[in-house]
């Protein structure tokens, strides 16, 4: 039994892992939203090309890149970062795209409305746009954690411990893959569909906040 | 920092990679749609007994890593007596996790297609196949192919962890240049670069099939499109 005990802890890992990187993608795909939103040709060239390149390369190239480009630019960090900062680049293209689709369904009077009334910039992305963004984007967002813990698995290429890096180690002495393999699909298989139960969920919650067929 | 002497020499080992990306992924991207049809009709119209272990399948497949798919059947299949290469391996977990994406897209796409249309063909004595063929597949290509281009891309961009069980593709190619000339960043920019153009032209060559099968289509509310309104009010009275 200390094998599952094992893999239960690389699971926690993986959680964790990709739970900052959801953290570190949610802050930069709103910068990334924001920046398109501005206005300047150059920044939306420059979102339009990070977007571009985050989910037009695979998420094993990217952590390759990232975790041999970080020491080379002086950043020494442990692995467990350099894995949340890799997951979290390819992540933010995905949910700037999220915040750009969900404030395309904002009625757009709501800002010419708060912009009549003199409200500052900061302030009309702060009590306006962001709040209902984040309504809408939720549900699209535990969607992500769910791709994020399917692709937390490449991590175990550079030697991060989560799951699957765990699962070889306890292979290496209980010579056991099937059995071992089959418990880590299984771990990896009840993570995602929880978070397909929290989609539900989440949608439910914040039907409120989509717009309805006719307005 | 940047070494040019690794590009001049790497270039044209992972040029040669490339040609077996495209390779693997297109004999998979072949298979998974054939595969993926077949679950998606069984899951529309087969019985519980087809439709069941289909939807099994589909959520296995959706709901776990490529790469744990990928060291079950390299390193544990042997132990029960299946031995394949890796190559062969690695082509047929990414063309069985093709036929299981491609299927949700397939089978949203019939099911875009009024149900009137399906028993009307039948009605009028149209085999099954056939139905099939001319009705649904014919009109839900305009809708199913921009999603279809997301799971393709995908599976593209999946196969570079086929590297990890040695599959002599393009990110493997990567680690015989890394092993070779000590340049990680240099090698794995250029394989970056070389997947983006190439999921950049398969997006592309999608978009002018999507153009190529929606020309058909009347613009909306030029009146062409009358006989869908009839269907639905024809399905609301049944």
């Amino acid at each position: 039994m200390s094998n599952l005990s094992a893999l239960l802890q690389g699971a926690l890992t993986t959680v964790e892992v990709c739970a900052l990187a959801v953290i570190l993608g949610s802050v930069l795909g709103v910068l990334l939203a924001v920046a398109f939103q501005s206005g300047s040709k150059l920044l939306q060239f420059l979102v339009r090309c990070q977007v571009s390149f985050a989910r037009g390369t695979p998420l094993f190239i990217q952590i390759m890149v990232i975790y041999f480009l970080l020491p080379a630019l002086g950043i020494d960090i442990p692995r467990f970062y350099a894995g949340v900062i890799a997951l979290g680049f390819n992540s933010s293209a995905y949910i700037s795209e999220m915040i750009r689709g969900a404030i395309l369904t904002i009625p757009p009077g709501q800002v010419e409305a708060a912009r009549a009334l003199a409200l500052p910039k900061r302030l009309i992305w702060a009590h306006i746009t962001l709040p209902q963004v984040f309504a809408l984007i939720l549900p699209p967002l535990t969607v992500e954690f769910a791709a994020l813990l399917k692709g937390s698995a490449l991590l175990s290429v550079i030697g991060l411990v989560e799951l699957t890096r765990t699962a070889q180690q306890v292979i290496g002495y209980s010579f056991a893959p099937i059995t071992t393999w089959l418990q880590v699909g299984l771990l990896y298989f009840l993570m995602c569909y929880a978070l397909a139960f929290a989609t539900r969920y989440t949608q439910r919650m914040t039907s409120a906040y989509r717009p309805r067929e006719a307005i | 920092m940047f070494d040019f002497s690794v590009v001049t020499f790497g270039l044209p080992i992972l040029i040669g990679g490339l040609f077996n990306t495209i390779l693997f992924c297109t004999i998979s991207i072949v298979l998974g749609l054939v595969v993926g049809s077949l679950i998606a009709i069984g899951r529309v119209s087969g019985g519980s007994w087809v439709r069941v272990p289909a939807q099994v399948f589909v959520e296995i497949m959706r709901n776990t890593p490529l790469l744990v798919q990928a060291f079950l059947v390299y390193f544990a299949l042997p132990q029960i007596g299946l031995r394949l290469s890796a190559t062969a391996a690695g082509i047929l977990v990414l063309s069985l996790f093709a036929a299981a994406n491609f299927s949700e897209a397939i089978r949203s796409g019939i099911l875009s297609v009024p149900k009137g249309q399906m028993e009307a063909a039948r009605a009028v004595g149209m085999p099954y196949f056939v139905m099939m063929r001319r009705i649904v597949f014919a009109q839900m290509l305009g809708f199913v192919i921009p999603a279809l281009t997301n799971q393709i891309i995908g599976v593209i961009k999946e196969s570079a962890a086929l590297s990890v069980i040695t599959v002599p593709e393009v990110a493997m190619a990567a680690q015989v240049v890394v092993g070779e000339s000590f340049g990680p960043i240099e090698a794995y920019l250029m394989v970056a670069v070389l997947y983006w153009l190439l999921t950049g032209v398969v997006a592309f060559g999608m978009g002018i099939l999507e153009r190529h099968v929606t020309a058909f289509r009347s613009p909306p509310g030029s009146g062409r499109n009358t006989g869908k309104t009839t269907i639905s009010l024809a399905e609301s009275h049944s």
